[in-house]
């Protein structure tokens, strides 16, 4: 995912070197650092009032900092006024002028271009057009539907060409259908703009969707940074494996440890033994457990056998979705039920509550928290 | 609920809402619409000695008007008096009301929009209502006291004379400050300031701050952005301040009478005369209705320039 877009490797646009953030007591961004690579769709992910939307503001310059480095492309920008940053936003109301047309505020920053008006009226409809608003340019902000309003906040910020287009919870007003057809929109736009694209969002699947690389936040500090799939499958703590998507847990007991292998005891698993990989890097909490994710764990049917492991287990509760069915299963000699998927493929019966079964399971699918 | 089809009127919405309004629709019609009508209608009637006669006319506007005096139960040719636009006195305060009137809009708006501007974005909001409420103080003691006060401040013996003669900046007192039009002016727009501070204040509080900021990131400094987004943004509260100004003030009389001066009367001053001293209700009510008429074009006037802010800004 990450390696085919990386044009210019090792080119830093961002970065943040122990960035903290006072708001009178309150430590809103604690000792950020990390960079952001040119050409990126860098996502910043976590609940409300975690300082992804603070640390946005530090790359904007609406938003000073307490202490630490915010560098866009090599320069500090300690005392780098917002307008004169290359960065552009998107904000989560799109702030489009309400006093202006649709082309007056996508031309809003060209003031100081010195095009002549004519090649300015042409780069406003050329953006519009990008958009897929072509033709909407002498309409009145305050007639365009939400979608609309993000198209002409996206034309207004990109038209500019900066080297960074921050995007604030862009997609959050939009409903269902709208949002994902935009997902896959900003996705092309950007790879077809070429921009750094920072996007902060609470939805961890948008997340997924959209970016190359993403930044778990939590209470102000990075709690992973890694591209989807590794967020996915190897979240580095019981936290961040919450937050992205349904992982479940089990408790374990570490037995012992050795070159970089754990070997494990989970009731419902049996004995098993881990990679240095599968353990997650972040201790803390109470106790050591198994996690695993529910497409992880296979339901088999009669005359089916398990090509790795198998375990018996107790139908629970049994969802219908259509496309998938979602089983809740109690492993043999645990308590807690586990989530479990299934993709209802032609066929395949759906089970019901009481079912006694038996499940596949892989122990490369499962990651190890202690 | 009864269903008579006798009651169906009285019993429907739209009788319930007019009954609502009808306190309102009453006070306005007696209170407003009927003074406001025999006010038009004594300007085209003719001046008799206490007494209005009904005789229709237009000279009390354009032209010589004659006042009639009943001698003996025959109505007699008493005085001469000319029309509102054919009297130069009239005509002279009434432009020195305009000029007046305009003076302090303009001076009482920009004073204004300063205070409402800091109020709105400097204050945190837990204080803002308290500011609100202090910008009302003035309002506290009365209005003909507060004008005795501007002719103490402004006085020869006055504060602002003794302490620059103190101060060694001046010789003998200065006396352009009372009695003429500066003086009209000053305590004008200090009457009115309140009222300007409120529409531009909430004009301004309805502002999505996230304009300014994306004014800043589009590349302007606050003072573009200021005058790119914010101004226009607040430009409705300017403009009914401005309205709220204007409108009332080119009417004044008491502040005129008590520190105008002779050259800071106007024209209201000359409807009380008409009015009281001269009894002649006709040319008062004629300068009134001029006068009316002069507020409502210009007011027209600046609405139509300014008609682009007003368009439908809703989000």
């Amino acid at each position: 995912m990450t390696s085919e877009k990386s044009a210019t490797p090792g080119q830093t646009m961002i970065e943040f070197k122990d960035v903290h953030k006072y708001y009178g007591d309150y430590h809103a961004l604690r000792g950020i650092t990390a960079t952001i690579k040119a050409g990126e769709f860098f996502s910043l992910l976590g609940p409300s009032g975690c300082g992804k939307t603070t640390l946005l503001r530090t790359i904007a310059g609406f938003e000073g900092i307490s202490s630490g480095v915010v560098m866009i492309d090599g320069k500090d920008m300690a005392h780098v006024p917002a307008n004169v940053r290359p960065t552009n936003m998107v904000f989560q109301s799109y702030a489009i002028f309400p006093h202006l047309t649709v082309a007056q505020n996508v031309g809003f920053g060209l003031r100081k271009d010195p095009r002549s008006k004519a090649e300015k009226d042409a780069a406003v409809a050329e953006a519009l057009e990008m958009v897929g608003l072509k033709g909407y340019g002498a309409r009145a902000a305050h007639a365009l539907s939400g979608g609309q309003r993000q198209r002409v906040a996206l034309a207004r910020a990109l038209i500019l060409k900066p080297k960074v287009l921050l995007l604030d919870e862009p997609l959050s007003a939009l409903d269902k259908k709208m949002r994902e057809q935009m997902q896959m929109e900003l996705i092309k736009l950007q790879r077809q703009v070429g921009i750094t694209f920072i996007l902060v969002t609470h939805d961890q699947e948008e997340a997924l969707v959209m970016s190359d690389r993403i930044a778990v936040m939590f209470e102000g500090e990075i709690a992973q940074l890694a591209d989807p799939e590794t967020l996915y499958r190897r979240p580095n703590s019981r936290k961040v494996a919450d937050f992205i998507g349904t992982m479940n847990f089990l408790p374990a007991e570490i037995l012992s440890e050795m070159d970089g292998k754990v070997e494990v005891e989970a009731k419902g698993f049996g004995r098993l033994t881990l990679d240095a990989e599968q353990v997650s890097s972040a201790p803390g909490g109470a106790g050591a457990s198994i996690g695993f994710r529910p497409e992880t764990l296979t339901i088999l049917f009669d005359g089916q056998t398990a090509t790795d492991r198998e375990s018996r287990a107790e139908v629970v509760e049994v969802v219908y979705y259509g496309d998938m069915t979602y089983y809740d299963i109690r492993l043999e000699g645990t308590t807690e039920p586990m989530r479990l998927s299934m993709r209802n493929v032609f066929g395949r019966p759906v089970l019901d509550i009481g079912t006694q079964t038996r499940v596949a399971w892989s122990p490369g699918a499962l990651v190890l928290f202690r | 609920m009864q269903s008579k089809p006798k009651l169906r009127f009285w019993g429907s919405e739209a009788a319930s809402g007019l009954l609502m309004i009808s306190p309102t629709a009453i006070y306005a019609i007696l209170l407003l619409a009927a003074p406001l009508a025999m006010i038009v209608a004594y300007s085209f009637m003719t001046d008799g000695y206490l007494q209005i006669i009904p005789r229709f006319q237009l000279c009390n506007y354009v032209g010589e008007c004659h006042s009639y005096k009943d001698v003996n139960g025959v109505l007699t040719e008493a005085q001469t008096y000319k029309g509102v636009w054919s009297d130069p006195l009239a005509l002279t305060l009434m432009w020195r009301s305009l000029l007046v009137s305009m003076l302090v809009t303009a001076v009482t708006v920009l004073l204004a929009f300063p205070v409402a501007y800091y109020v709105s974005f400097y204050v945190s909001p837990s204080k803002k209502s308290l500011w609100l409420f202090l910008i009302t103080i003035p309002f506290w003691t009365s209005y003909l006291i507060r004008v005795f006060l501007w002719k103490v401040i402004l006085g020869t013996g006055g504060p602002i004379n003794y302490g620059l003669l103190e101060l060694g900046l001046i010789q003998e007192p200065i006396t352009w400050l009372l009695y003429n039009l500066n003086s009209v002016v000053i305590t004008l727009a200090h009457a009115y300031a309140p009222f300007a501070i409120l529409p531009i204040f909430v004009s301004l509080e309805k502002i999505d701050r996230s304009f300014l900021e994306a004014g800043r990131d589009l590349g302007e400094s606050p003072f573009m952005t200021f005058w790119r987004v914010t101004l226009p943004l607040a430009m409705p509260g300017v403009i009914s301040s401005v309205l709220i100004v204007f409108i009332p003030t080119i009417g004044d009389y008491v502040t005129p009478s008590l520190v105008g001066g002779p050259e800071g009367k106007m024209v209201a001053n000359l409807v009380e005369l008409n009015y009281k001293k001269l009894d002649n209700y006709p040319l008062g009510s004629a300068l009134a209705v001029s006068s009316m008429a002069l507020v409502m074009a210009v007011s027209l006037l600046f609405l139509f320039m300014n008609r682009r802010f007003l368009k439908g800004n809703k989000r």
